[in-house]
């Protein structure tokens, strides 16, 4: 049976797996956020979630727009705040998985999320560091969902550490030992780093990815498991989870911009009519 | 830091910004990305303050609009969202190259610590160490050397990072309910509400409705600007609009759009800015246009169903010392054998 499914429907899903049972996991807005949720309807009902905001518990009923909208504010276990989430639970080692977004990455996991180009004459100004450098600090695992993201061999400005040079730089920098990063997914495929030398690797390609054009995107000789696998799509019902949970995030950035302008106009032309009709 | 003791601080946010804001000053949102005090923003742009230094943990629109305004030169921040895409030239882009506003670029908790050390009256307070070879670490801005520093930890004879402690000119707060003292009573995501409060000296407090002192006295854990910091309160129904706020209205993500559409040029921010706050004298007159242009139907959506807190239960025995008729059944006596009992002890004194 053919499966169809949008590009950031199968990010989600891959993301989904990388969530195990009784895990606590902080989560942000957007893809990772549906990740989350359907991790919890389908293996992983008992997960937590918590967000950068001190919301721990939460159960949204549909996909926030940001880490703290009102989808994400209602029903939630333990209401702490920000400081907490860093210090109480990060710093304890009680967040086991983080999800983060990516504006550059190197070879061994480190992000910017902050400038392209020199910072001091700036291409592009990202959003920032946000929570991003100390949950990839201190999260046992962190999860990188990339989608507009690039791979380079050095960071315009460094973030969000990763490995730092590789080996066990990162843990002699005093991050704890055995947390980093774990997966990196792209449009392309799912990454992984080398348990000794965390230099990153491409673990699996998804259906109809030309494995030579991932490899152009790479600025370095990318190295590629022994073990390539196609990566495995989401079922029927997984789809149906994240269709009714995220229509959003189905359709993907653009269909989104395209909708949501359609959507302003005709509310727009709708207020001017009852206007003219008033006079 | 300072005391403010008067029982009733209301007034309008002409007022209070006037009277409590000064070119030059420092400042600190107590929301962040939720609840957001954009009425307040809005009037302090009608203001025509200018060469503020703003501590903000993350932005959505107003470091846009405060910066296009002129009325912020200075910015201290973590994250500014980016609904216009990475692709767009922002007001905050423009102003960074353009020279007319430094920034300082903190994480979420590095900044948050500046503020819980302020908070505390520390001079500066541990962050987490692992962090320290990051470039928001490296590189000072203007704050230059007084933002980070590094001590051995007297028990673990480790290299500890720490970040310096800040004390605000004032704070700038939107909240749920508040007594016309100020005590302003907020739920939902708490983010950093209880660390930039307190670590500023004054806090200037809009709330979407003013209620009598038992109400907050009835739930007093929700309370998270006490009175005693605060020095104006403001009622303002819809003052986060188009942020969020719990027990009230959702996130407006399409007038939102509308706005960030037209972050991409000085022309169209200037026109979107003219409509929206210029030409604009109160939030009352926000809604009004808001209702004729995106019709009432579009506002209306937007409100919150109810969904309260089983309430907390203060209640305890009540036990009087003295009942009705006067008597006390611990001591097992009435008023007159309780003077009668200290006089005979030798507990009652003459003159």
């Amino acid at each position: 049976m053919t499966i169809k499914y949008t590009k950031d429907e199968l990010i989600v899903y891959c993301a989904s797996l990388e969530i195990k049972d009784g895990e606590m996991v902080v989560i942000g807005q957007g893809i990772p956020m549906a990740a989350g949720v359907l991790a919890r309807k389908m293996h992983a009902p008992n997960s937590v979630i918590i967000t950068e905001a001190g919301i721990v518990g939460l159960e949204p009923f549909k996909v926030p727009l940001h880490i703290a909208d009102m989808s994400a504010t209602h029903g939630y276990t333990y209401g702490c705040d920000m400081m907490d989430a860093f210090t109480c639970i990060a710093n304890h080692g009680y967040a086991d998985v983080a999800f983060l977004g990516v504006g550059q990455m190197d070879k061994y996991g480190n992000v910017n999320s902050s400038y392209i180009g020199d910072p001091d004459h700036f291409e592009i100004r990202m959003m920032g560091a946000g929570g991003a450098p100390e949950f990839a600090g201190y999260s046992m695992r962190t999860v990188f969902t990339m989608s507009g993201g690039q791979f380079v061999n050095k960071l315009d400005y460094f973030t969000s550490p990763g490995y730092l040079e590789g080996g066990d730089s990162r843990y002699k920098a005093g991050m704890p030992v055995g947390s980093g990063p774990s997966v990196v997914i792209t449009p392309d495929g799912v990454f992984k780093f080398d348990a000794v030398t965390k230099e990153i690797y491409l673990s699996s390609i998804h259906p109809g990815v030309d494995l030579e054009n991932i490899k152009t995107k790479v600025p370095w000789k990318l190295k590629v498991s022994n073990n390539l696998v196609t990566t495995k799509l989401p079922s029927e019902e997984a789809l149906q989870i994240i269709r009714n949970f995220a229509p959003s995030i189905t359709m993907g950035r653009k269909l989104q911009i395209e909708c949501n302008v359609n959507r302003i106009f005709k509310m727009l032309a709708k207020a001017s009519e009852q206007n003219k009709n008033k006079i | 830091m300072e005391k403010y003791m008067n029982p009733d601080k209301r007034t309008s946010m002409a007022e209070a910004i006037n009277q409590y804001v000064n070119d030059g000053e420092s400042f600190v949102y107590a929301n962040c990305l939720t609840g957001m005090p954009l009425a307040l923003t809005h009037e302090l742009i009608r203001s025509g303050k200018k060469n503020l230094t703003l501590f903000h943990q993350c932005g959505i629109e107003e470091i846009d609009l405060l910066t296009e305004a002129r009325v912020i030169n200075r910015l201290v921040t973590a994250y500014n969202f980016r609904l216009g895409g990475k692709r767009t030239v922002s007001p905050l882009d423009r102003a960074l190259k353009e020279q007319y506003l430094q920034i300082e670029e903190m994480s979420n908790l590095t900044l948050l610590s500046m503020m819980k050390a302020g908070a505390m009256g520390y001079s500066f307070m541990p962050v987490l160490s692992g962090i320290r070879m990051t470039d928001f670490v490296k590189r000072n801005g203007f704050l230059g050397k007084q933002r980070f520093g590094e001590v051995i930890d007297p028990f673990t004879s480790q290299k500890q990072l720490v970040v310096k402690g800040y004390n605000p000119d004032f704070a700038l707060m939107h909240v749920q309910r508040a007594d016309k003292a100020g005590n302003g009573q907020l739920w939902g995501a708490m983010f950093n509400s209880k660390w930039a409060a307190l670590a500023a000296k004054k806090i200037i407090l809009t709330c979407e409705k003013i209620v009598d002192e038992e109400v907050i006295k009835s739930s007093p854990h929700l309370t998270i600007a006490p009175g005693y910091k605060v020095c104006a309160v403001i009622e303002c129904p819809w003052g986060a609009h188009p942020s969020e706020l719990a027990g009230h209205y959702d996130n407006d993500f399409p007038f939102r759009a509308l706005l960030f559409a037209s972050l991409g040029s000085p022309a169209s921010i200037k026109t979107w800015m003219d409509e929206w706050i210029y030409g604009i004298k109160s939030r009352d007159e926000y809604i009004k246009h808001y209702s004729e242009k995106l019709g009432s139907e579009s506002l209306n959506s937007l409100r919150a169903k109810s969904s309260p807190s089983v309430p907390a239960d203060y209640g305890n025995a009540f036990s009087l010392d003295w009942d009705a008729k006067g008597y006390n059944c611990n001591l097992d006596m009435n008023m007159a054998q309780f003077i009668k009992f200290l006089d005979e002890k030798g507990a009652l004194l003459e003159n």
